[in-house]
């Protein structure tokens, strides 16, 4: 186990390594030149050539890299061409308001789908079930960003009871949590379901009514602690799909996170804030993945590690 | 555990609390992007310009007439020629940071700009025609020009010739915290949230007429910009998607504001390649292109048929320039006539937010003949292909670009030459279907240098013609500037173009 956790610690900076490098290349490989966005359409090609020496990006694309790597590993991440601000104040500005989402969102998707998915499975065949069913087709197929528009004109336009935009009080939560939670939602609410199925037809559970145990009990302190091993590594494995998803939600609902950050470098081809907001969104993916192994190997001891 | 999940409490409640809530006293301003600057002279977009107007001013200042009048200079007077211009600038003033404004103040402005290290955005047009500013006394700066610019005076209004702190664009820090003279300051930039203004107390010109303090948020989602109208999140937005402009328009409690605005919509055919390398099939697309029919289905009637590559707002414009009528029987003729009498297949890219023009024109042009191939582009992609030099068009099968221009009120020279002077090229200029036509260019360049504003206006017409009849261009519609306020907000006012002026607006 301890060589194990090692071994994943060492894999880190190669990961991060791997993933800088692949960034920098991709986003270099888009077709679109910030010299150009950044002088505006009206420039002069002198005047985009000026503009590209003063961002370095005439340079060879080893210096630039080197350049990007050397300043990443002392926690500089370079200055953003649009804001002029540096990057990492940029993240750390807007890190604390996308984790604050994220963790709604999350603490949301399991308090509703986990009990959703256990009475889906509980009355399995039945009109709870098809319900939670049916909801759980609906939150995985619509779309986010539709959603998220609908909410807006119905609680914010329509009734006037949350606010439309931004992060200002608590209400503000309220809309983007939801929009961001209803896919993880759906996806938990139906691995429980098929989980707790599963684990309801054990010899052990069929023993336990036999004996008189209370179904709460059953459910609750029994099947459910068998059926948490699938539901973790959805939430774990999942964090990346929900930092994709708040991409979209951020930018509806104007939240200063990074999701929103990112957009915008990615349309003024802010190529410093692209590779920083990159950077640390797969450092938290691969954080993630690593905690809920962790998690998994702890609350069931016959994984092994080897 | 306990550790993270105190962490994570403390993370929520620390977001929880944002520190600026909504006042009676603050005007709140919608745009479409975020600004890309807090330096006037390095950055050219049009909303970022509207952000940065209360806080920076030039050496003149454009009044809600059209007209210029003085502001950080009181006087000017230039030689015959037109190439030495000599300003005296006003006393008493001093930027935000305390830095007195004065002739030393001014030239250096200019030298950042005519500096190439410095590679400002906004510095390309002053070198072409500015040869040097020096300082006569400390309150007088002389300008001397490469060759006489009719547009001068106009340009010293806009972003690149607005008046920054000097000392706080030596110590760097301009681009993201702006100093100028406006009688707004800068109080608070939080870039992925908004930029707040307040009152400068020592301006000039006396304590400001407007709000207490102006509060700028953006959003690219039109229908979010509608939403915060509705709530009240916004008391302004600009610009307005055509799309809401009717239901605004029926809602007591807002006021939608439409005026002529300045950007001329075109799609540039590429004239290097066959067959648009004859007129007779550049006419023939315009002929072939119904443009009421674009205004109402596009611009859903906010919009004006394009007759002429000016703007009607623009020194110059002719408007009774015979545009181009809706005849596809013509069209065909002379398709017919260049050798193409079942049509021809061509390409032509536009951006996202234009896609449906493409398609638009895709449905129109096809009743001649033409079987057009709509590529659409992320902003990014386009601007990359847009300003492809032949020989990338050629490789990329580019027909034509979709794209529009807006010179607006700062001279007709700002929409010919960069669109159609054959030295304008792309990629050097904004000449995208590399139009060459010398006689075109021998009357720009005379236009340019006539000082008198009716010799000039009559060159202009020419070129106007010129334009018309050689058709580079199949030119489209101009846009009227749509803005939405509330129905309690006074004083807001745009320049054609779409650059919405607050600093004056009050709200009761």
């Amino acid at each position: 186990m301890k060589a194990y956790i090692a071994r994943k610690l060492l894999a880190l900076p190669l990961i991060l390594i791997g993933v800088s490098l692949l960034v920098f290349l991709a986003i270099r490989a888009l077709p679109g030149d910030p010299a150009r966005l950044m002088a505006g359409p009206e420039a002069t090609q002198t005047a985009v050539d000026d503009m590209r020496t003063r961002l370095g990006l005439d340079r060879s694309l080893p210096a630039q890299y080197a350049d990007f790597a050397y300043g990443a590993v002392r926690g500089d991440l370079g200055m953003s061409i649009k804001s002029k601000l540096p990057v990492v104040s940029e993240i750390g500005e807007r890190l604390p308001y996308t984790i604050a989402l994220a963790i709604t969102s999350y603490l949301l998707a399991i308090l509703v789908g986990v009990p959703a998915g256990m009475a889906g499975a509980i009355f399995r065949h039945r009109w709870p079930d098809q319900i939670v069913m049916l909801l759980a087709i609906a939150g995985a197929s619509i779309a986010n960003f539709w959603l998220a528009l609908m909410a807006m004109n119905t609680f914010s336009v329509s009734l006037g009871w949350l606010p439309l935009l931004g992060a200002t009080s608590w209400k503000s939560y309220i809309l983007p949590s939801v929009s961001l939670a209803v896919l993880p939602m759906a996806i938990i609410a139906r691995m429980t379901r098929s989980s707790m199925i599963e684990v309801l037809s054990q010899d052990y559970i069929r023993t336990a009514r036999a004996k008189g145990v209370p179904a709460v009990t059953i459910y609750w302190s029994h099947a459910l602690r068998n059926a948490l091993l699938p539901i973790i590594t959805i939430v774990g494995l999942n964090f990346g799909s929900l930092i994709g998803g708040a991409v979209v939600t951020e930018s509806v609902f104007n939240w200063p996170g990074i999701g929103r950050l990112l957009v915008d470098a990615v349309r003024y081809r802010d190529y410093p804030v692209i590779q920083g907001v990159t950077l640390v969104a797969v450092t938290g993916v691969v954080v993630m993945n690593f905690l809920a192994e962790m998690l998994i190997a702890a609350l069931n001891p016959r994984i092994r590690f080897d | 555990m306990k550790s993270s999940s105190l962490l994570a409490i403390g993370v929520i409640a620390g977001a929880l609390y944002s520190p600026i809530a909504a006042l009676a006293s603050t005007l709140n301003v919608m745009q479409t992007e975020a600004p890309r600057s807090m330096d006037p002279g390095d950055q050219t977009a049009t909303y970022t310009a509207a952000l940065l107007d209360p806080m920076y001013e030039g050496l003149l200042a454009r009044s809600s007439d059209l007209t210029l009048k003085p502001a950080l200079a009181t006087e000017w007077k230039s030689d015959d020629a037109g190439l030495v211009w000599t300003f005296k600038l006003r006393e008493g003033v001093t930027f935000h940071d305390g830095t007195p404004f004065n002739a030393d103040a001014v030239v250096k402005n200019f030298a950042r700009h005519l500096d190439p290290k410095r590679g400002l955005a906004a510095s390309g047009r002053l070198r072409t025609f500015i040869d040097s500013v020096t300082a006569v006394d400390p309150m007088t700066v002389q300008f001397k020009l490469k060759h006489p610019y009719p547009a001068f005076l106009a340009l010293l209004t806009t972003g690149a010739c607005l008046m920054v702190s000097p000392v706080a664009d030596a110590a760097g820090t301009i681009g993201s915290k702006a100093v100028g003279t406006g009688p707004y300051k800068l109080a608070e930039y939080k870039s992925g949230e908004y930029v707040l203004e307040a009152k400068n107390p020592n301006y000039w010109g006396g304590a400001p007429k407007g709000v207490g303090e102006i509060k700028w948020t953006w959003t690219s989602e039109p229908s979010v910009m509608n939403m915060a109208l509705q709530t009240g999140d916004a008391d302004v937005v600009s610009p307005l998607p055509p799309a809401f402009a009717k239901q605004i328009d029926a809602n007591p409690d807002m006021k939608l504001n439409k005026s002529e605005g300045s950007a001329v919509f075109w799609l540039a055919l590429n004239t290097k390649l066959k067959p648009l390398d004859d007129v007779r099939v550049r006419q023939a697309l315009n002929y072939a292109t119904d443009r009421a029919g674009l205004v109402k289905a596009i611009m859903q009637g906010y919009a004006t048929p394009a007759n002429s590559p000016l703007a009607p707002v623009t020194p110059g414009y002719d408007k009774t320039l015979a545009s181009y009528t809706y005849d596809v029987d013509k069209a065909k003729k002379l398709l017919a006539d260049a050798g193409y009498p079942n049509g021809f297949e061509m390409s032509t890219i536009v951006q996202e937010p234009d896609a449906r023009l493409g398609e638009v024109l895709q449905a129109m042009w096809a009743k001649a003949g033409v079987k057009l191939d709509v590529r659409r582009m992320e902003s990014g992609v386009w601007a990359k292909a847009a300003f492809a030099d032949p020989v990338g068009k050629q490789t990329d099968g580019t027909g034509s670009v979709v794209a529009s221009w807006s010179s607006g009120v700062n001279g007709a020279d700002l929409q010919f030459r960069p669109l159609y002077y054959s030295a304008s090229a792309a990629p050097a200029g904004a000449n995208l279907g590399f139009f060459n036509e010398p006689k075109l260019d021998e009357v720009l360049d005379k236009a340019a240098s006539t000082l008198d504003e009716s010799a000039r206006n009559a060159l202009y017409v020419q070129a106007q013609k010129i334009v018309n009849d050689e058709a580079p261009h199949v030119l489209l519609y101009t846009t009227q500037d749509l803005y939405a306020t509330r129905a309690n907000v006074k004083g807001v006012w745009v320049v054609p173009g779409g650059q919405i002026e607050v600093k004056d607006a009050t709200k009761n």
